[in-house]
């Protein structure tokens, strides 16, 4: 942790340092930078643009072109020397910082008011001990429960559940798609949904706990991902039939990867849907579902 | 887990009718999730089996103008049961009818007819640009252009027409036909012209040879006149001649030019000229004329002429068999494994596709969106019946950052616009390139209710002007799809079938 916050301190530093220096035109194109990095446009996070090469007179250029487009990897950046190029070097620790920002950052309280979860904590307490602890998010407080046994349905047939987990940039980025395509898709067929609600500081496990109060048939968590240099707001979500204490990891099915430029929200949503129907009828989950 | 996973095998059937030739294959395609199990499922081909082929038929003519359907059904039917298939088991494949046959006054009639006989989903195709991009993927030059840095053409050249297909880093970037073919003109072995195919009199007009039948004609006279033949068609493919300067060459492409042509690193000749290539080269008329047609001669002169350019001649994996290949091995797409489809209305054969460009800039105006949404449906139904169900694909691109916002204000005006000017269809198809189509269906469904019904599927690019084929589910959650492109050019012909 403690080498993190320097890291943060020095990418302002030389951007201060590049403003001071840089022509007008770039000065501007700096400023608008940090302003994107603030209000998380929504796909292009960091507001370095496009992935292009920045190979000088590659050999092939319609070669490069086709390996950049085919994976969101850092390759083609070429350099300065034997050091990587100044903006490559920004663009890295714009990234590594959004990643970081992912981890400390809260769900806007306003998000979850728009879709009406109610939200409850688990031991984590805060987010140092949320990372050293993870069997802390495993378990809802007792007020947590209270509110759980007091506002939620008992025994509905699907349980849906959000958690801010590592990445609350991921429930702000994809929850207004991936949730409301999520209840169209169990409408459509005909399931009927429980009491949802925000589990703050939770881990994929919290299900098991959640799942002994509520009882549910089924279950799903979508969750934020541990954010990458790729992706700060990737979200998983995490289905499980009846899950309960002692629930093991494969029976658990996992979609992975929900946003923007990985696995499409939408449709995302509406499959998830589809997941959990196939559970209830084949009365199993993880490794055991055939779909 | 995939224990109970159904058999990943699909048959497939290829036939092709061409001006002098007809031959069958039959294939077996595999379909494998390609996905990783933590992402949304994705299938694909991933092997092709060629199973079962046909020896070479004469193409059986009634008539000058007629293909006598009978006959060939009669051929089909002996060839079934020597590969031992029966037409049910069929679940994919195609039916091609090309070259100078594809002008016969019953084409249309026989392409139907064989392709409802012979198998559940087996389509029937023609057009030029459809036949030179099967051909070419036949061949392999797709494949090949895949392991390359530049364009690979492949020339498939049969009796009556010569197609071809140019293939970049495996994407088709274009096609063209012209009037070059081994039976255009017959002749027998003491040099008597039997026939001249109209087709081809305008370039010998053009070129100022007089041919008729009954005359007698030179070895080096139509030694000549194959080597002009092939000159103009590689000149033009080269860009070393431009078709509206130089009247013989515009008189060889019976379609629009293509301009400008792509330039070729590679080129491969398939077809029943391609074969010819590889046998004895012709001294005489008498060996010319072992088939009664100008084919060996053609064939041999082209392939000295091909050596004169600065591009490397390389052999097809096909020849002959090169376009019944890609039609039965090649044609047919897998759609994305989420979609959403409804089995009562599946296979629909032969829709024709509006294509609307959505960009983020209509997905953030609604009211643009509106407009555009309501001009295409209005494009619709004035060229398609409005009755029909359903009318034709609306393929929509540009969906890949759609919001749910959007997504519902696009579903709101999808299913308005459509009973608004298709009151009386039952059936909406929308196809979408990027993933999507089990969301967007699933929305459809909602504001549609019972009718029309919905059929979304994505994952298949398609264009403005293109036909599709959509097949019955596989394994409950896909569709086989067969795109009748017609991408590079409205063309002559039979492309409407």
């Amino acid at each position: 942790m403690n080498r993190i916050i320097p890291l943060d301190q020095l990418v302002d530093k030389v951007m201060a340092e590049l403003e001071k220096k840089l022509p007008a035109a770039t000065t501007q194109s700096t400023t608008s930078l940090r302003e994107a990095a603030r209000t998380e446009p929504s796909v292009d996070v960091t507001g370095f643009g496009e992935l292009a090469s920045n190979v000088p007179n590659p050999k092939w250029e319609e070669g490069l072109d086709e390996l950049i487009a085919s994976t969101p990897a850092r390759i083609g950046v070429w350099r300065a020397g034997t050091r990587p190029l100044t903006r490559e070097m920004l663009k890295f620790r714009c990234d590594h910082a959004a990643a970081v920002d992912s981890v400390y950052g809260t769900v806007s309280q306003s998000l979850l008011d728009e879709f009406g979860l109610f939200t409850v904590d688990t031991y984590f307490e805060n987010t140092d001990n949320y990372l050293k602890r993870p069997d802390r998010g495993r378990i809802v407080t007792e007020e947590g429960v209270e509110r759980i046994r007091k506002n939620c349905q008992m025994k509905p047939q699907v349980q849906v559940l959000v958690s801010d987990g590592l990445s609350a940039n991921a429930i702000d980025g994809n929850l207004r798609d991936v949730y409301p395509s999520l209840l169209d898709s169990l409408k459509a067929y005909g399931l009927k949904v429980g009491t949802p609600f925000f589990v703050r500081g939770g881990r994929v496990a919290v299900m098991d706990h959640i799942g002994d109060i509520l009882q549910p048939e089924v279950l799903v968590l979508l969750i934020g991902e541990r954010p990458g240099l790729v992706s700060s707001k990737s979200m998983s979500a995490y289905m499980c039939y009846r899950p309960r204490k002692g629930t093991v990891e494969s029976d658990r099915t996992v979609i992975s990867n929900i946003h923007p430029l990985g696995t499409p929200p939408l449709e995302a949503g509406a499959h998830i849907g589809t997941v959990l129907k196939t559970m209830l009828e084949q009365k199993t989950s993880g490794v055991h579902l055939d779909i | 887990m995939n224990e109970q996973l159904p058999d990943p095998w699909i048959s497939s059937v290829g036939i092709d009718i061409g001006t002098s030739t007809t031959k069958m294959i039959l294939s077996r395609l595999k379909l494998m999730r390609t996905s990783s199990a933590i992402s949304l499922p994705r299938f694909d081909i991933v092997e092709r089996e060629l199973l079962y082929e046909s020896p070479i038929y004469s193409t059986p003519l009634k008539s000058g103008d007629e293909v006598d359907a009978e006959q060939i059904w009669q051929i089909l039917a002996k060839e079934y049961e020597l590969a031992g298939i029966r037409p049910e088991e069929l679940k994919s494949g195609a039916v091609i009818i090309t070259g100078e046959a594809a002008n016969k006054r019953n084409a249309k009639q026989i392409l139907h007819l064989l392709a409802e006989r012979s198998g559940d989903f087996v389509v029937a195709t023609a057009g030029a640009d459809l036949e030179g991009l099967l051909a070419g993927k036949g061949a392999g030059a797709e494949d090949r252009s895949k392991r390359i840095r530049g364009a690979v053409a492949n020339i498939d050249i049969g009796g009556g027409t010569a197609n071809a297909a140019i293939f970049q880093r495996g994407k088709p970037i274009g096609t063209v036909t012209f009037h070059v073919g081994g039976r255009l003109i017959q002749v027998d072995t003491g040099g008597m012209i039997i026939a001249v195919s109209p087709s081809i009199r305008p370039w010998l007009d053009a070129s100022g040879y007089r041919l008729e039948a009954g005359q007698t004609i030179s070895f080096e006279v139509l030694k000549e006149i194959c080597s002009a033949m092939s000159r103009n068609m590689l000149d033009y493919l080269t860009g070393r001649a431009i078709p509206d300067r130089e009247k013989p060459i515009r008189a060889l492409i019976p379609g629009e030019p293509l301009t400008p042509v792509p330039s070729v690193e590679e080129w491969m000749f398939s077809g029943g000229i391609g074969r010819l290539m590889e046998e004895a080269k012709p001294d005489n008329l008498a060996e010319t004329a072992v088939h009664g047609d100008i084919g060996p001669l053609l064939a041999h002169t082209l392939k000295e002429c091909a050596a004169q350019y600065p591009i490397r001649l390389v052999k097809p994996d096909q020849t002959v068999r090169a376009t019944v290949i890609g039609a039965g091995m090649q044609s047919t797409e897998i759609s994305g494994a989420t979609v959403h489809l409804d089995k009562s209305v599946l296979p629909i054969r032969n829709l024709p596709v509006m294509k609307l460009e959505l960009s983020s800039h209509l997905l953030e105006h609604p009211e643009s969106l509106a407009e555009a949404l309501a001009q295409t449906m209005r494009n619709g139904a004035n060229l398609y019946e409005q009755d029909a169900s359903p009318p034709f694909a609306l393929a929509l691109s540009g969906l890949s950052n759609c919001t749910y916002f959007s997504l519902q204000y696009l579903s709101d005006k999808l299913s308005e616009g459509f009973k608004t000017y298709f009151p009386s269809s039952g059936v909406m198809v929308i196809v979408c390139e990027s993933d999507i189509a089990k969301a967007l269906g699933q929305s459809l469904e909602r504001r549609c209710g019972a009718i029309p019904k919905v059929v979304c599927i994505d994952q298949i690019k398609v264009e403005h002007g293109d036909y599709i084929d959509l097949g019955e589910p596989i394994f409950g959650t896909m569709i086989p799809v067969v795109v009748k492109t017609l991408a590079f050019h409205n063309r002559v012909g039979v492309t409407n079938v």
